[in-house]
């Protein structure tokens, strides 16, 4: 129990310090901006002191009026002081807002960067709500408490040791009866610090879950449709909301709580010191304006103090939001590597797999004993039932996750040791799942690469995107809409197979990348990965056999295991699953034409 | 439509509303006590030998001040904030009722990350404007009619005029700035919505962006969204860090010009010393309930921003018109379609161009053709994703405009091209979190898709939570668990949209199988590329370039020697 205690205090530390160290590089502007605080300040006191000289030398002494000491010059001097602290306001407001969004952009693009490079495993489980929020809200909320708080935080901190040091110098005793109350408050915030974070935390956390719950019915918005599932997903969506709605409420008791109760303790604080002063003036030990002094130095203090109670929840707030930003930024250990290894500029494209075991989770293995090998050049094709691991195998070969025995050798070197950007930038997959970004065709193809539009343009005729690209009002500058949903399912394969083509790989990879393509283009395609494949490595998953028939080894998998491997007719002779799938067509054939 | 349902909300909850904002000004009006019971108490303990009980009373009265402030602010706030909190969330509930109704065409058209900016930053902006913005504002008026009646009524009220000469310049000043800020903010909130939809966009596609290696690239876009971020932001702070000065430098003017002026009627004794520092004590505490409400004006225009931007939303009409006389879809039903031509919105070429087609109650059709030849196009217009026109489509001689969409549907069951898969159990996947089904109803759809055996081998078997998008198993497991879910429906008419393409041949001779059995007195229509897929139904359609090029069943085709036939040909014929 202690331990945890002290970690919590000192994780809370940590936090501290990490925030406080964002502002480092920003110094420069942080004390320029402090500085003009100081000015603001400054002329806070000094406004009042040229009313002073007015009415008591000028309207009450009836002190002469020249130069320097008249009414107009005097006036006018208020005015100049007035317009050099509203100078220096602006001034401080900028810098700290340029120092806060400085800070604001940066760790944007940490935890943009961080998100990047996370491994799939991570990835897999983690909800995309969730990570969105980190980027977008979570910021927000920091930012918040930089444009919001931080320059009346500076202010307020500055206005109570002043008045402190003030109360003090005058009467040591009154003051301390009159910070009495003070240990009371801390108490009660301290009471509640507790409960204040972890709401917080839940707050952030289901603000989390309210954009993971947008995002994927917005993406799954026509099958909703389909299905009528309209009522039950309001249903969900409105316990989603209600949920946050009971924490959000507990943050408004809170603040209306808070506020007034400074304001209760001012009265209290007032209340106890004129009680401590009643006997002191009956004897005359103490002056009524020394004690009248205090009552205002009192409400001068809790002011600034009330301003901290309401600006509390927002410092509560983006404390939280900064717990959920570093942790994710702490996944640094986990994140992928891309440039340690050995580097290998062109693969030649032989793999091996030696003994491989692979489990997602660390406990159903998902490949046992998994052992090929696939020369420079060949192509070699995955068959086999549904979930036996053939997605599985080519996720592996460009190093996605990480196998838990066995050994995966690319061009005779342990893949744990290749560097990865090298890896994956000799492999060009085209996934099972085709996914489009919402840029223009031609991007779509060459991605952030530096691609010329003559390659593209061969690559859009090579795939037979070309097709209907030609079609398209701008061609390749088309722009495709989220995951290109004004295409039909094919014309996406289409652009995705340009898309590894144009990348002119060492070894290409299809997961089912004709699967929602006509027979016809299909067809043209082949012939295509044909003369394409002849000096790569070519690595192709297809359950229309027919597809795979001129492949140099066919590997057949069953539930994670190879049961045959070797080439069409090898495996025809054989008897075994793969003639089995073979003719499966063909007795329909039979039945159906004789 | 966004503005009405703030209207409702409010008018819905006036009662709360005024009860907060008369405890509000309760509290305005017993803050104003304590400085009164204040002034007694050192008057009593000015006067020599003083009775100590009535200063015990006072201090009785301060405490009683404090608890009646502190009770009074304590129930407007939870009243007031509290309304904004639901204002919060009831709008957030009517906006994601509104995307539920909105058709496949504004979705085409928009992008994910960019709408769910709107249920959290949007709303939020407008939450602050009718809570914390609204009492605010509401708190400065009082401070300030308060404050200008004691001036006018205490000292002079052609010095109050003067002091007020700059109010209307504060005015014009405080509605420039406003407008600006709100521009500003617009900017700020719209690329707030660019960096949510380009991290969304990323973290789905991120396979593709590991496989090609584009970390680096990705990072560079988005440092420039993230600079622009930091601009639009900076823009606006730019702006409202006028607004504060500007409006005390009006109140100096007046300020200033009334200490030169009443100072030399003081001296020249028109007014009285005690009377020019009231009434600038009194010039002095308008100022901050001014710059207060300065401060709700950046607030206000930023919620009027974001409620601009969540109306552009809401005005959005389905595209889809719902039509009105039929709640129930007909049980056998014929489906008839007559000279059906369609574009899609905002394309000039035809998708499909005038098909005719009748698929007879209980039979099965099936639907093969080039890839872009519009057969998914056809599939989703029987449910009506886009507008048909009227005549073109029947059933049972009913107009499919004159249907309920939620009958129309109902009557459908339906597998996608693309699977998608809801991140939740798989039982809830397949029920589509519907509690109709039974959990034997649930085993039988498994069964018959054929990944009965697949889901219990997964650990939680039908209790296994699926990844986003069902990213956490295969690509046949998702469509068959797909294709478990139109089953279980046993729908009227069922409709797989190449929705066998993932599966290995023998995976779908088994499925085909069991079709033909729970299916046999009910419509199917089958798309796909595979002859296999299709060879059985009883009448089969090829399309090309949106028109039915070829019709007839399996054999009758295959004697046309057609297209038809040459697909047949490659996939059977060279093995
Ligand atoms: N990310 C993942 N996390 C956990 N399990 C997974 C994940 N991806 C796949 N699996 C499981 O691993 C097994 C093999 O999946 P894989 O995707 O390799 O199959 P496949 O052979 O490609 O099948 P298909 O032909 O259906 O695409 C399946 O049982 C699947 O449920
Ligand atoms: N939402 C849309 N907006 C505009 N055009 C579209 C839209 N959806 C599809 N199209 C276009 O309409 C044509 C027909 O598309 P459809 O999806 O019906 O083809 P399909 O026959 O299903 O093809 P596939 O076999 O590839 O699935 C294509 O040229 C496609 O680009
Ligand atoms: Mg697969
Ligand atoms: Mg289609």
């Amino acid at each position: 129990m202690k331990s945890t205690n002290f970690n919590s205090a000192h994780l809370e530390k940590q936090k501290f310090t990490r925030l406080l160290k964002l502002n480092l590089p920003h110094m420069k502007r942080i004390l320029l901006a402090s500085i003009c605080v100081l000015l603001v300040n400054g002329a806070l006191l000094i406004k009042p002191y040229i009313l002073k000289i007015v009415i008591d030398d000028i309207l009450t002494k009836h002190v002469v009026q020249k130069g320097f000491y008249s009414l107009t010059t005097l006036g006018i001097l208020y005015f100049v002081v007035v317009a050099l602290s509203g100078f220096f306001g602006i001034a401080q407001v900028n810098l700290i807002n340029r120092a806060g969004q400085e800070i604001m952009r940066d760790l944007r693009g940490k935890v943009f960067q961080t998100i990047q490079l996370l491994p799939l495993w991570y990835l897999d489980k983690v909800s995309s709500g969730n990570l969105i929020t980190r980027a977008t809200n979570d910021i927000e909320s920091l930012s918040e408490m930089y444009t919001d708080v931080l320059i009346s935080l500076f202010q307020d901190v500055f206005l109570i040791l002043g008045i402190i040091f003030v109360m003090i110098m005058i009467n040591v005793r009154l003051a301390i009866i009159s910070f009495c109350v003070v240990p009371v408050m801390f108490f009660l915030v301290f009471l509640l610090k507790t409960r204040i974070k972890r709401n917080f935390r839940k707050m952030k956390s289901l603000i989390g879950r309210i954009n993971g719950f947008m995002a994927e019915n917005i993406s799954g918005m026509k099958l909703i449709q389909i299905f009528y599932g309209e009522k039950e997903k309001k249903e969900a969506f409105a316990k989603l909301n209600s949920e946050y709605f009971k924490v959000t409420s507990f943050q408004v008791w809170m603040n209306s709580f808070l506020k007034p109760a400074a304001d209760v303790f001012q009265s209290l604080a007032v209340a106890i010191l004129i009680w401590y002063g009643m006997g002191k003036i009956a004897n005359q030990t103490l002056q009524i304006g020394v004690l009248y002094a205090f009552t205002t130095y009192i409400k001068q203090f809790f002011a600034p103090i009330a301003d901290l109670a309401d600006n509390y929840s927002t410092i509560q707030s983006a404390f939280a939001s900064a717990d959920r930003i570093f942790e994710l930024l702490d996944q640094k250990e986990n994140l992928e590597d891309l440039d340690s290894g050995i580097s290998m500029e062109h693969t030649k494209g032989t793999i091996e797999f030696k003994n491989v075991w692979f489990s997602y989770n660390d406990e159903d293995w998902i490949l046992k004993n998994i052992s090929f090998s696939i020369h420079e050049g060949q192509t070699a094709a995955f068959v086999g039932q549904t979930g036996a691991g053939k997605t599985t195998i080519i996720s592996l070969v460009s190093g996605f996750y990480k196998i838990q025995k066995g050994e995966i050798l690319v061009d005779g070197l342990n893949i744990n040791d290749i560097k990865k950007r090298d890896l994956r930038k000799n492999i060009s997959v085209i996934f099972q799942d085709v996914f489009l970004f919402s840029e223009t065709i031609g991007k779509n193809i060459s991605l952030n690469d530096d691609i010329s539009n003559f390659v593209i343009g061969d690559a859009i005729r090579t795939s037979f995107a070309k097709e209907f690209v030609e079609f398209l009002p701008e061609k390749i500058n088309e722009p495709v809409m989220e995951r290109g949903s004004t295409f039909s399912a094919g014309q996406r394969q289409l652009l995705s197979f340009a898309r590894a083509i144009a990348h002119n790989p060492a070894i290409i990879v299809l997961d089912e990348a004709t699967a929602n393509i006509d027979t016809q283009t299909e067809i043209l395609i082949q012939k295509a990965i044909e003369t394409m494949s002849k000096d790569r490595t070519t690595l192709i998953i297809a359950h229309r056999l027919s597809t795979i028939r001129n492949a140099d080894k066919i590997i057949v998998l069953k539930q994670g295991e190879i049961l045959e491997m070797g080439n069409h007719a090898k495996l025809m002779e054989k008897d075994g699953y793969y003639k089995a799938m073979v003719m499966e067509g063909v007795k329909e054939y039979h039945t159906h034409i004789y | 439509m966004g503005n009405n349902i703030l209207i409702k909300f409010i008018k819905d909850h006036k009662f709360s509303y005024i009860i907060g904002i008369i405890f509000m000004l309760l509290a305005s009006y017993i803050q104003t006590l304590f400085p009164k019971v204040l002034g007694y108490t050192i008057d009593i303990l000015q006067t020599n030998g003083f009775n100590p009980k009535s200063v015990y009373i006072n201090l009785v009265y301060i405490v009683l001040i404090a608890i009646g402030t502190f009770v009074c602010t304590y129930a407007w706030r939870n009243l007031v904030i509290g309304n904004s909190r639901r204002l919060e969330c009831h709008f957030r509930e009517k906006l994601f009722d509104h995307f539920q109704k909105l058709s496949p065409e504004f979705y085409n058209r928009r992008k994910t990350g960019d709408l769910i900016a709107y249920a959290i930053n949007d709303i939020n902006a407008v939450r602050m404007t009718f809570g914390p913005a609204t009492s605010m504002a509401i708190n400065g008026m009082v401070v300030c009619v308060i404050s200008i009646y004691s001036m006018a009524n205490t000292i002079n009220w052609k010095l109050t005029l003067l002091s007020l000469l700059p109010v209307p310049f504060i005015i014009c000043i405080m509605f420039y700035i406003g407008n600006i800020v709100k521009k500003h903010f617009r900017k700020v909130q719209e690329t707030f919505a660019a960096i949510s939809d380009r991290v969304q966009e990323n973290i789905t596609g991120i396979r593709v962006i590991k496989a090609y290696v584009q970390e680096d690239g990705e990072v560079k876009k988005f440092q420039k969204l993230n600079d622009q971020m930091l601009e639009a932001n900076l823009n606006m702070v730019r702006v409202s860090a006028y607004l504060a000065p500007l409006i005390e430098l009006c109140f100096t003017i007046s300020f200033v010009l009334n200490l030169i002026w009443g100072g030399n009627m003081v001296l020249n004794g028109s007014i009285s010393l005690g009377g020019f520092i009231a009434f600038n004590g009194y010039l002095a505490m308008i100022l901050a309930p001014v710059l207060s409400i300065g401060q709700v004006i950046t607030i206000f225009q930023r919620g009027m921003a974001s409620l601009d931007r969540l109306n552009e939303i809401f005005n959005v009409k389905p595209h889809v018109k719902d039509g009105e006389s039929r709640a129930e879809f007909p049980a056998q039903s014929t489906i008839i379609i007559t000279e059906l031509s369609f574009s899609y919105p905002g394309s000039d070429s035809e998708a499909l161009s005038n098909i005719n087609l009748v698929i007879p109650t209980g039979k099965t059709l099936g639907i093969i053709g080039k890839t872009g030849s519009g057969k998914t196009t056809l599939v989703n217009l029987l449910l009506k994703m886009y507008n048909v026109e009227p005549n073109k489509i029947a059933f049972n001689e009913i107009d499919i405009n004159d249907f309920k969409l939620d009958a129309l549907r109902n009557g459908f069951g339906f597998v996608p091209q693309d699977n998608f898969l809801f991140n939740a159990s798989i039982a809830e996947n397949i029920k589509f979190f519907k509690n109709i089904y039974s959990e034997e109803e649930v085993v039988n759809a498994a069964r018959n898709s054929c990944v009965y055996q697949n889901i219990m081998d997964l650990p939680d078997e039908f209790e296994t939570i699926l990844g986003e998008r069902g990213v956490n198993i295969s690509g046949g497991q998702k469509q068959r668990i797909s294709i478990a879910r139109a089953l279980i429906k046993n729908p009227e008419i069922l409709v797989f949209d190449d929705a066998l393409s993932a599966v290995d041949t023998v995976t779908e001779a088994e499925i085909l199988k069991n079709l033909r059995k729970v299916r046999k007195n009910k419509t199917s229509i089958i798309v796909a590329h595979r002859i296999s897929a299709v060879m059985e139904a009883d009448e089969i359609i090829v399309l090309e370039k949106g028109k039915i090029s070829e019709r007839g069943t399996h054999l009758e085709l295959l004697e046309k020697e057609g297209l038809y036939h040459e697909i047949y040909k490659f996939q059977f014929g060279a093995s």
